[in-house]
């Protein structure tokens, strides 16, 4: 009796052990081409293409950190990114919010029918768009300019925004605005009021997914932006790392400055992202 | 007559046209009162457009029926207007909806319109001067689809080989994207310890911006100074044997860049599923386990009569989502491959149609070949869905 309870407990930890051993290993393999990034970040200037496999490099130091501020325009391709990014995510944003509670609340000819759009521009190659968006972009003469940016980002989100905020819409209960409709606001005071103050966490999570979208993005930005002073960090970063000698060091040190913020928002409202990820698709 | 040579400045002109007939027909409805009678629509669809092209023809020439076109759909634009917005029962959730869905007409829709437009033409290097200037491209017909199918997009490669290893890529991927995401969920949700520190580790591929990860992963694959040829290195020198295996360093970029591309993706793309299936399994009430456990279910019974059936509802739209995600890749490809100097061994419908427009400069080739693409994709999402639903009333 004893001796099966033993033997039931060893099998028990030899499946506890492989369970971690597997995990360990392919946690691994998630976290170490970042490390690999850090580590190339801390190579001294004469060691970039060396072979060696260790995490902190003999002679580490930050020169690679220092020249990319100072000799490229990593400062100025990230205030792009962000002045592009920023008025993408509050137009994307703005414009969902009132779409989504028309969807969530009323019931008016069209609603089925627009639901629908939304849901299949889902299915629109993002690559087929490009070619026309450039076209009229140049057309208007907006190539290089952050407002061409902005035109080719803004709605780039929107469907999925609005499905986002028209779930958490749905979760409001009416009886609060039919309160509100009641005490003498009209049905527009009561969006703004109350049902915006009490969507915040779905307008944060719209504005972030918005934002990493837009800031993530390379493609549209490489036909539309030409000359490096308008550069986003993508464009900055794929120039370090394409030219003839690769500048191998002050690329990992751009990576790095651009990944660790990214990562730790992501992180922390991956939770909420992943919901309405799964939200939309589950209800629809 | 520069105002009507291209198509945005119709568009701007239309906008024009409509806001001034706008405030001309807005004083007849209120002053008059004109809404209630049913005549008032169609007169005005009538008169407008005739009126104008009647004062504007001795000017115009040969653009009146353009002009009459033109006002012809600003009237059905102010007219709709007027009888859904200003006069419906619906104007709020109309008005709240306008903002966005004017956004995704102009920026989705009028783009689509367009694109198709551009494939009638041709559009390329040497004609686009031509349009900047005076708005007009060789009219061509269909002589860019029958290109699409009989010359390379690129410089080798033809649409049905391209159509071949797209269909392979997109296969391979989303079978290891949910294999290897199934596994790792499956393992997490064993009640271990350092749980969430694994779950945080696990996902940095998908919370890592993708183009940094990409060209990361990129130097990872460099035939010298690449992490995964330095180990390969190592193990052939540590275990001379596996030479013979064949197993050694590979030009992993210039020899196999369609298995770099796809070992990257893969990577990249199991913590997406991962998360999507835990979140599945932890939904799973572990009664359906406890009594599986009495009436004596084996390890791979309970995988396959409890889990599998219980998970399917999370699984099938992350499987979608991922199958036209992984089918319109570019950054992946283009990231790896792009490059002056770089293959197209490893491009994708997507990528090609990408490089075609913006390394080749074929606009309308390129226009014909997305519409291919796409009449592609809605052709299998239609079919697949179909599938789907028919599934759904079988249960």
């Amino acid at each position: 009796m004893n001796k099966e309870r033993v033997s039931i407990q060893r099998k028990k930890r030899v499946k506890f052990f492989l369970i971690h051993a597997v995990i360990i290993f392919a946690a691994a393999a998630c976290v170490y081409p970042l490390l690999r990034i850090f580590s190339i970040s801390l190579r001294p200037g004469d060691k970039l293409f060396s072979t060696d496999l260790s995490i902190i490099p003999a002679g580490a130091n930050f020169s690679a950190y220092a020249s990319l501020l100072k000799d490229t325009m990593f400062l100025r391709w990230l205030w792009n990114s962000l002045v592009i990014t920023l008025s993408t995510s509050l137009i994307g944003v703005s414009l969902a919010s009132t779409a989504a509670y028309a969807f969530s609340r009323f019931r008016f000819p069209g609603k089925k029918a627009g639901l629908i759009l939304l849901l299949s521009s889902q299915m629109i190659p993002a690559g087929m768009l490009i070619l026309p968006l450039f076209l009229m972009i140049m057309k208007l003469k907006l190539m290089n300019t952050y407002m061409g940016m902005i035109i080719a980002y803004s709605v780039s989100s929107l469907p999925f925004s609005i499905w986002i905020l028209k779930g958490y819409y749905d979760t409001i209960p009416r009886s609060l605005e039919e309160a509100a409709l009641v005490d003498g606001t009209s049905q527009v005071g009561a969006f703004w009021r109350i049902i915006l103050p009490l969507s915040t966490p779905a307008l944060s999570i719209a504005f972030l997914f918005n934002f990493t979208a837009a800031w993530n993005e390379y493609l549209v930005a490489r036909v539309v932006l030409f000359s490096s002073k308008q550069y986003t960090w993508t464009l900055g970063l794929f120039e370090l790392q394409g030219q003839y000698i690769t500048q191998w060091g002050m690329f990992a040190a751009g990576s790095m400055l651009v990944t660790i913020p990214v990562l730790c928002v992501f992180l922390y409202s991956s939770k909420w992202l992943i919901s309405g990820l799964t939200l939309g698709s589950v209800k629809g | 007559m520069e105002i009507f040579k291209s198509v945005y400045e119709v568009v701007w002109f239309i906008l024009l046209i409509a806001l001034g007939v706008a405030a001309l027909e807005g004083y007849f409805y209120y002053h008059f009162k004109y809404h209630d009678r049913s005549w008032f629509i169609p007169a005005a669809l009538a008169v407008f457009p005739a009126a104008a092209m009647a004062a504007a023809a001795p000017i115009l020439g040969q653009y009146t029926f353009r002009l009459w076109l033109e006002f012809f759909l600003a009237e059905i634009f102010i007219a709709s207007a007027f009888r859904y917005l200003v006069k419906g029962r619906h104007t709020v959730p109309y008005l709240l909806l306008a903002p966005a869905f004017a956004g995704l007409a102009l920026l989705l829709v009028y783009p689509f319109i367009f694109e198709t437009y551009l494939s009638f033409h041709d559009l390329k290097l040497t004609t686009i001067m031509m349009w900047k200037n005076t708005g007009r491209i060789p009219f061509v017909g269909i002589d860019q689809y029958v290109k699409v199918f009989t010359t390379s997009p690129l410089s080798e490669i033809t649409f049905w080989a391209l159509l071949g290893r797209t269909l392979l890529w997109t296969f391979t991927n989303v079978f290891f994207h949910v294999a290897g995401g199934f596994a790792l969920a499956l393992l997490l949700n064993n009640n271990i310890r350092f749980k969430g520190a694994y779950r945080t580790l696990l996902v940095i591929p998908w919370a890592m911006p993708q183009v940094v990860a990409v060209l990361a992963m990129r130097g990872e694959f460099h035939s010298q100074n690449g992490f995964v040829n330095i180990v390969l290195a190592k193990l052939t020198a540590a275990f001379p044997f596996l030479v013979h295996l064949g197993i050694g360093p590979v030009q992993w970029l210039s020899d196999w860049p369609l298995a770099t591309c796809t070992l990257i993706n893969i990577w990249l793309g199991i913590p997406f599923m991962m998360v999507v299936i835990l979140g599945g399994l932890q939904s799973i009430s572990s009664s359906y386990y406890d009594a599986a456990d009495i009436d004596g279910a084996s390890y791979f019974q309970k995988l396959r009569y409890i889990t599998l059936p219980l998970i399917r509802p999370v699984l099938m739209p992350a499987v979608t989502l991922g199958t036209v995600w992984t089918f319109n890749n570019i950054n992946v490809i283009y990231l790896v491959t792009g490059q002056s100097g770089g293959t197209e061994r490893a491009d994708i419908l997507v990528s090609a149609l990408y490089k075609a427009a913006f390394t080749y400069n074929r606009y309308s080739y390129s226009a014909a070949f997305a519409i291919v693409v796409f009449a592609l994709l809605f052709f299998i999402s239609v079919t697949y869905l179909h599938g789907f639903d028919a599934a759904k009333e079988e249960r």
